[in-house]
């Protein structure tokens, strides 16, 4: 049986463990600061449809609901309808972040359920096709005007690490130290960057995007919006 | 060193910190930089080539801002996170072309927005911090002026505002052949308290005259109020909440006043948006009574019967537009298109619509902005390209700012269009009810005048006719006794003092006929009084032993004492009616 290097296990495990803390600390002053903004309040009367032919019941309750879910109903914005493949792009880029978060706990902690060939091919295929997701992201950023007039280091450099990491994941996806462990090795320490690196990013927009999405979702559900009448 | 920050950037950066709750806050932190929103934006579509038209860009200078002077990752590391300050009043007049020149704030973006980022309210907070130091368009800055201190945004003056009232009154009353019709100003404890957008006092009467016809024959216990009557509130487009507090308070105050059970908006997006969703919140009030637009109102109104429509007097093919701040903001959608249905044959929808729709481009206080006109209208072929392929030679609306918005756009792109708001086509579609007629108290009787005076005779026959009676007249006695053989009337009403033969000798030759002699007589005469008649007449009487005539007035006579004493003097000579 192979024996791993310490620096493969400081890495997988005690290196994961401090980022995670750092990135948890980092989180909690953050939270502190949001709710030291005051939330806005809707002090007129809740909004609702009278017509007969409005089939949808709007509440601030729906509203939010409604709201958080369009991030998995691309037929629901005219923007993601409209742009099919730049959707398909965004959903396969960030489920092969979720797979690799997924996999930054598994290898050290539960390396059988991804051990199976067939879960490494799907691994890679998934990390294959984010990676040239985030890649095409990437192009695009720098190739399209509106998009670049806008970009600020961070934007470009986010991207730029997801890439490498996802790029590091499909290596590291088989988990065979004995065959070679410097990807793992390079696997584990992106991610620990990725991780101390995170709160500071824009790739912070999972922990706001929720809550502007709920609050949106709730002014507008709450005002008769939300969910939107067919269009 | 750092850079030196004028007096007016130093003030815009003060005010951004008080003026970022948490909504703003996290919509500000979740914004990636995806560029989804880009084509969603009518501006960009006009403008393909141009990056600062996108919804992103014009919302990034507010994430600058914030990050250079809230987020800490700003502070620390600027250059990395985009984080960017203002400095100079140049940079202030950059940010004014932006917010204000190239957004109508329709909230299209937000709402196609991914990650929920509300790009429209990032528009209206840096324009709010502009005005803040006064960096406005010279239109947003007369029109904000006038409504704080006239109490309008298109400075109507009272008495203007009543006049117009007053005058719209008038007209339906002699339109509709109807004196009961009124236009109430500040009647108490009505069930519905109506508000108004000033362009319809100053530009567009019609409208309230057409609103009122709908509320008159609803049978609704309605009023208007003679301050406070103005729903629209610039401090959504400029966006200075201490404005749009006050003036929305002005409206609750006069509902209030006034014991109003409803508070009734016409048709106005913004207006409805501002007083309904907003005005609370940027007054910081509670109100006691509920809100609803006209639209919805109307729509009751022929649902539950209290008014008639015929759909068919609308029959030329409609289009529907939806206003950004019904749809986007308040979610009123359906009741237009069910309240269009009711009042129009051809329907015809538009695509996209509802919260999809593009912006009029009208909206936002781009109309009061006409340095901006040419940008405008570039951006409105969106729009033109839209309401082209309905094939509508209508479109309806619900706004007074998109009627503005689509007047000039389909001017200026040749389109064979016209634009109508929802209340034109409910009252055009209007069914009148027939009126129960009050029984006229002198229906069926004939009256003769026998007077020399023409004046006289047209006078006292327009009298007799209002009141349902067929009048007959004789300018001479003569011609009056001839009247009187081949037609005998009820009545003859008779002048005393004519040519040729006098009244006292026609009334001797009436009384001694046996067949006129009981025909009554009013004597209607410059010399006959019934307490102080003329000596000779009193005395013609007794010499001859003739009767007193049935009535006496003088001259000139008052309308309600003739009508009422010739109806005496029937229905006493005939026992108590007609028959």
């Amino acid at each position: 049986m192979h024996q791993s290097s310490s620096l493969l296990l400081f890495t997988e495990n005690q290196l994961q463990i401090v980022a995670l803390i750092f990135m948890a600390v980092v989180y909690s002053f953050k939270i502190r600061w949001i709710l030291r903004f005051p939330a806005a309040r809707d002090r007129q009367a809740p909004g609702s449809r009278v017509s007969i032919n409005a089939t949808n019941a709007t509440s601030a309750r729906r509203g939010a609901v409604v709201s958080l879910m369009q991030v998995a109903t691309p037929w629901a914005m005219a923007s993601t309808r409209s742009h099919p493949l730049l959707y398909a792009g965004f959903a396969v880029f960030h489920l092969g972040v979720a797979a690799s978060i997924a996999m930054s706990f598994l290898i050290p902690y539960a390396p059988a359920a991804i051990a199976a060939p067939a879960a490494v091919g799907i691994l890679q295929a998934v990390f294959a096709a984010a990676c040239l997701a985030g890649i095409v992201r990437l192009y695009r950023r720098i190739a399209d005007p509106h998009i670049r007039a806008i970009s600020s280091p961070d934007d470009y450099f986010s991207l730029a690490l997801l890439v490498v990491w996802l790029g590091l994941s499909l290596l590291a996806a088989p988990n065979r130290p004995e065959r070679a462990e410097w990807p793992l090795t390079a696997y584990f320490l992106a991610t620990a960057f990725f991780l101390v690196y995170v709160p500071f990013s824009k790739i912070s927009h999972y922990i706001y995007y929720p809550f502007a999405r709920w609050y949106l979702g709730r002014t507008l559900g709450y005002r008769g919006v939300y969910p939107l009448a067919g269009s | 060193m750092p850079q030196k920050r004028s007096y007016k950037a130093g003030k815009v950066v003060d005010r951004l910190k008080q003026k970022i709750n948490r909504q703003a806050m996290l919509s500000l932190e979740a914004c990636v930089h995806c560029g989804l929103c880009t084509d969603q934006c009518h501006y960009v579509l006009a403008n393909p080539d141009d990056p600062t038209y996108a919804p992103a860009y014009k919302g990034d200078w507010l994430r600058k801002l914030f990050k250079a002077h809230i987020d800490w990752t700003g502070r620390v590391a600027p250059w990395w996170v985009g984080a960017r300050s203002v400095y100079t009043d140049d940079e202030l007049e950059e940010l004014k072309d932006v917010v204000f020149g190239k957004c109508t704030n329709c909230r299209r973006c937000s709402l196609n927005c991914p990650m929920g980022v509300d790009m429209a309210s990032f528009n209206r907070i840096a324009r709010g911090l502009l005005v803040h130091v006064g960096v406005m368009p010279e239109g947003v800055a007369v029109v904000a002026k006038d409504q704080w201190e006239i109490g309008n945004q298109m400075g109507v003056l009272p008495e203007d505002y009543l006049e117009t009232l007053q005058w719209m009154e008038d007209e339906l009353r002699d339109e509709y052949h109807d004196p009961t019709i009124r236009i109430p100003v500040d009647k108490q404890g009505s069930d519905v308290v109506y508000t108004i957008n000033p362009r319809e006092a100053k530009y567009d009467p019609r409208t309230i005259a057409e609103a009122a016809v709908i509320f008159h024959f609803a049978g609704e216990n309605w009023t208007m109020a003679s301050q406070g009557w103005d729903m629209t509130n610039f401090g959504l487009f400029n966006g200075d909440d201490e404005l749009g507090g006050a003036v929305a308070s002005r409206v609750y105050d006069a509902a209030e006043r006034l014991g109003g059970k409803k508070l009734v908006t016409s048709e106005c997006g913004h207006g409805f948006r501002s007083t309904r969703c907003e005005g609370p919140n940027w007054a910081r009030r509670d109100l006691p009574f509920p809100m609803e637009s006209s639209v919805i109102t109307m729509l009751r109104y022929i649902r539950e019967g209290r008014i008639q429509v015929d759909k068919t007097r609308n029959s030329e093919p409609v289009t529907y537009h939806d206003s950004c701040n019904n749809a986007r903001s308040c979610g009123m959608t359906e009741e237009p298109r069910e309240l269009l249905n009711l009042v129009a044959t051809d329907f015809r929808e538009m695509h996209p619509n509802r919260a999809e729709n593009f912006c009029c481009t009208g909206g936002g206080g781009a109309m009061s902005m006409s340095e901006y006109a040419p940008r405008r209208l570039k951006s409105a072929k969106i729009k033109a390209d839209q309401l082209r392929a309905t094939g509508a030679k209508i479109v309806v609306t619900s706004c007074h700012n998109c009627v503005d918005g689509l007047f000039d756009l389909i001017r200026h792109y040749k389109l064979d269009m016209e634009v109508k708001l929802l209340v034109n086509l409910v009252a055009k579609a209007l069914l009148v009810p027939e009126r129960p007629v009050a029984p006229k108290p002198l229906a069926g009787y004939r009256i003769l005048v026998i007077d020399d005076e023409p004046d006289v005779r047209m006078y006292l026959g327009k009298i007799f006719k209002d009141q349902g009676c067929e009048v007959q007249d004789a300018p001479d006695a003569n011609q009056g006794m001839r009247a009187i053989r081949s037609a005998p009337p009820d009545l003859i009403t008779l002048d005393l003092v004519m040519p040729k033969k006098t009244g006292e000798k026609l009334y001797w030759e009436l009384k001694r006929d046996e067949k006129t002699a009981h025909i009554p007589i009013v004597v209607v005469s410059g010399y006959a009084s019934i307490d102080k008649p003329r000596i000779d007449f009193h005395g013609f009487l007794a010499e001859k032993n003739l009767p007193q005539p049935e009535g006496f007035l003088e001259k000139p006579v008052d309308v309600e004492k003739l009508v009422s004493t010739v109806q005496e003097v029937l229905v006493n000579h005939r026992g108590g009616g007609r028959e």
